[in-house]
Order: structure tokens, then C-alpha cells, then sequence
């Protein structure tokens, strides 16, 4: 059962990686809003996470324990969000089309704020659950 | 609209100061032995109790770390009154008569 | 010569149970923001209560009948992928050297439809961190009890040396 400590510190770390990856695309976004530019020469298409619970005792230790798997999580892929940008009209621009409209970037800065918020929120939640594991560790080796 | 109303004692559970293992006046030694060693047997059995309660989930903190303590406690004395008493047999047998 | 007591075991089950139940707290808040997810909690007295129950069976019958029954996890939400099979319980006992009756312990998915977000996902960030720190003091309230019978032990062995 020695296993188990080190296993709620990986999947607190599963937690805490995957909250960075929010943080920076979310501030990817943000730096971003208004490039018409991608890094594929189309306009900036704002990044999403997707989120996976992974079992993680398989990995670790080969034989589940009785309870099952432990969940962690996982980013499995990272999107670009597929919606229409904002369509402006500005011929002068060097990315107008011909119509002259010029294609922003689907980025709402209200929305990345408040991923950012929740990523932080849940950043703080899972840096918490690794005090716990310590915690207990420590008194563990009291006994 | 109602008086407040205080926060009632009784809520408060009641510690009694544990009876005194002395005996009222007879002075058998034995009796005196057995009663301590009873004591610190009751002891120790309180603090099983709760350390039980506690594993299975229930239990109150306190009362556990005061019972295991209290058994600690007991049980170092009892160890130290036995070796005092076997040093004292083993002088009265050095004793040459 | 029994030197260590059923009082022992029992707290040394709820130390194995506690250790669990923090792995699985940590899970739900590793997984706070993925969709769908379906958070799982240990009802630890009830988990208490079989492995302490499995001790008034009698030891021929083999520890997977106990109740793996009651264990099956059922799990609801839409993106967690399929678990792998569980390997039998007499198989844990040879691999981890089980104490007998831990192998009772299981999960219990609880379905917290109220608090279920936009995106499916249910677990309850402040409960969950409620639960961590409660989970945490247990623990270490065991493991100290664990420790003192210990040391009493270790005081009187040691004819009042140490």
C-alpha cells in the first residue's frame, strides 16, 4: 500500500499540469485576440483544452487496487475552437478580404478571463490535495 | 419575540474525577496491587475503545488522545512499580538472616 | 504469542481506508474541470463496517467472496473511458500482502445532481476540500493512536527502558 501515497502525489501532480496547460492557452488567447494572423497564415482560432480522467494505479503499479483504478486526468488533445471570428470592415487592412472585411480572432476576453479564474481555482484545489498527501505522509512516519 | 435564550450546561458533558484506587482501610498489599493493576487495565481497555470507535470512523478527538495518554501513563507507572517491588523482594532475599 | 491486538488491526484498516479515500479525493479534484466527470467518494463507515465484518467469516472461505458484489463501481458519465478488469481479490492478497478484510473496501459513485455543472461535470470543489482536510485529521489521529498502543508496547517489552 506504500504505492498509494506515491499515487494521490502523481495524480495531484496530473491535476496540477493540466490546470497550467488552461492558464497558457487561456493566456495564449488573450495575447491573441486580435491576430489575424495564425501561426497557419489563416486567422488566430482561440485553443481549447480537452480534459481526460485517466486511471492511474495501471500505470504505476501494474495491479489495480481493490477499490479500482484512481482517477487522474489527462489533456488528451489540445483544439481550435472551429466558430466563426468576428467579421469588421476594414479595406485598408493588409488582411482584408475582397470585400474588405477583415476576420478577427473568435477570442471573447470575458471568457478566457474566467477560465483563467476557474484554472487558477482549480490549480489552488489540487496544490492543496498535495499538502494533505504530505501531511499525511509525515505523520505516517510518526508512528 | 422570544428572550434569548443561554446555551444550556447540560450540553457540556460532565468529567467526574476518577475514584481514588486507594483502599478505604484495609491494608492487604495484595489488594492494593491487584486494584492498581486493575486500574491500569481499565485503562488501557478505555483507550482500545476509543482508539476502535475512532478507527471506524466515529469517535471524538479528544477523548481518544486523553484515553491514550492516560494508558500510557498508567502502564509506565505499573512497570515502574513492578521493578521497584521486584528490587525490593530481591534485597529482602539478599538479606542474610 | 499474540502480542498485537484486534484493536491494532482495526486501526490499521482505517489507515488503509483513509489512504484510500484521500487517493480518490485527489482524483475528483484532478479532474474539477473535465467534462462529464462523476466524482467518487468512499463511505468510510460503511467500508469500515464489512472489513470489520469479514473478520466473523470463517477462514476457509476465500477472501473474494466476501463482497465484491457490493463493489462494482458503476460509473455514469460520458468521459471516462472504459476501466480495466480487476484482478481477483485472492490475487491482491498474494501481491500486496493484504491485511484480511482490506480487500472489502470500495467505492461508492455519488451522483451529486444537484451541483452538476453546465458541462456535466459534479464535483463539489469546497466539499471535496472539506473532506480532504477531515480525510487528513482522521489519518493522523490514527496514526497516532497506532503509534501510542505501539509505544506502550515498546515500553513495556523493553522493561521500562525506553
Amino acid at each position: 500500500m506504500a504505492m498509494d501515497f506515491l499515487t494521490a502525489l502523481h495524480v495531484s501532480a496530473s491535476g496540477l499540469s493540466a490546470q497550467r496547460v488552461r492558464v497558457n492557452l487561456a493566456a495564449s488567447n488573450l495575447a491573441n485576440a486580435e491576430s489575424t494572423r495564425g501561426p497557419d497564415g489563416q486567422v488566430y482560432r482561440r485553443l481549447d483544452p480537452v480534459l481526460e480522467a485517466v486511471p492511474f494505479d495501471a500505470e504505476l503499479a501494474g495491479a489495480t487496487s481493490a477499490a479500482g483504478p484512481t482517477l487522474g486526468v489527462k489533456v488528451a488533445k489540445i483544439v481550435a475552437d472551429q466558430s466563426a471570428g468576428r467579421r469588421v470592415y476594414s479595406p485598408s487592412h493588409p488582411d482584408a478580404d475582397p470585400q474588405g472585411f477583415v476576420t478577427l480572432p473568435n477570442v471573447n476576453p470575458v471568457h478566457e478571463v474566467v477560465n483563467l479564474l476557474t484554472a487558477q481555482r482549480g490549480y489552488d484545489a489540487n496544490a492543496t490535495a498535495v499538502e494533505a498527501v504530505k501531511t499525511m505522509a509525515q505523520r505516517a512516519l510518526d508512528i | 419575540m422570544d428572550g434569548i435564550r443561554g446555551i444550556e450546561l447540560s450540553k457540556i458533558p460532565e468529567r467526574t474525577q476518577p475514584a481514588s484506587t486507594e483502599p478505604a482501610g484495609s491494608g492487604s498489599f495484595s489488594e492494593a496491587l491487584g486494584q492498581a493493576l486493575g486500574a491500569t487495565e481499565k485503562l488501557q481497555l478505555s483507550a482500545d475503545s476509543e482508539s476502535e470507535k475512532l478507527a471506524l470512523g466515529g469517535g471524538n478527538l479528544h477523548e481518544v488522545t486523553l484515553a491514550l495518554e492516560k494508558a500510557d501513563i498508567a502502564m509506565r507507572v505499573a512497570v515502574r512499580v513492578r521493578n521497584k517491588l521486584v528490587d525490593a523482594y530481591q534485597e529482602i532475599m539478599r538479606m542474610s538472616v | 504469542m499474540k502480542l498485537f491486538d484486534k484493536t491494532l488491526t482495526t486501526l490499521e484498516r482505517s489507515l488503509d481506508a483513509r489512504l484510500l479515500r484521500q487517493n480518490l479525493l485527489a482524483g475528483n479534484l484532478a479532474n474539477v474541470d473535465t467534462p462529464g466527470f462523476v466524482p467518487r467518494e468512499l463511505d468510510f463507515e460503511a467500508a469500515m463496517a464489512r472489513s470489520q465484518a469479514q473478520d466473523a467469516l470463517p477462514a476457509a472461505l476465500p477472501a473474494a467472496s466476501a463482497s465484491t458484489g457490493a463493489g462494482e463501481i458503476s460509473v455514469a458519465g460520458t468521459g471516462i473511458p472504459s476501466l480495466p478488469s480487476l484482478p481477483s481479490l485472492t490475487d491482491l492478497g498474494a501481491l500486496s500482502g493484504a491485511r484480511p478484510g482490506s480487500g472489502a473496501l470500495s467505492p461508492i459513485v455519488t451522483a451529486q445532481g444537484a451541483g452538476a455543472g453546465l458541462d456535466g461535470n459534479a464535483v463539489d470543489l469546497d466539499r471535496t476540500l472539506a473532506s480532504i482536510a477531515e480525510n487528513t485529521i482522521q489519518y493522523g489521529a490514527s496514526a497516532k493512536a497506532a503509534g501510542k498502543k505501539l509505544a506502550i508496547l515498546r515500553y513495556v517489552a523493553s522493561d521500562g527502558a525506553a
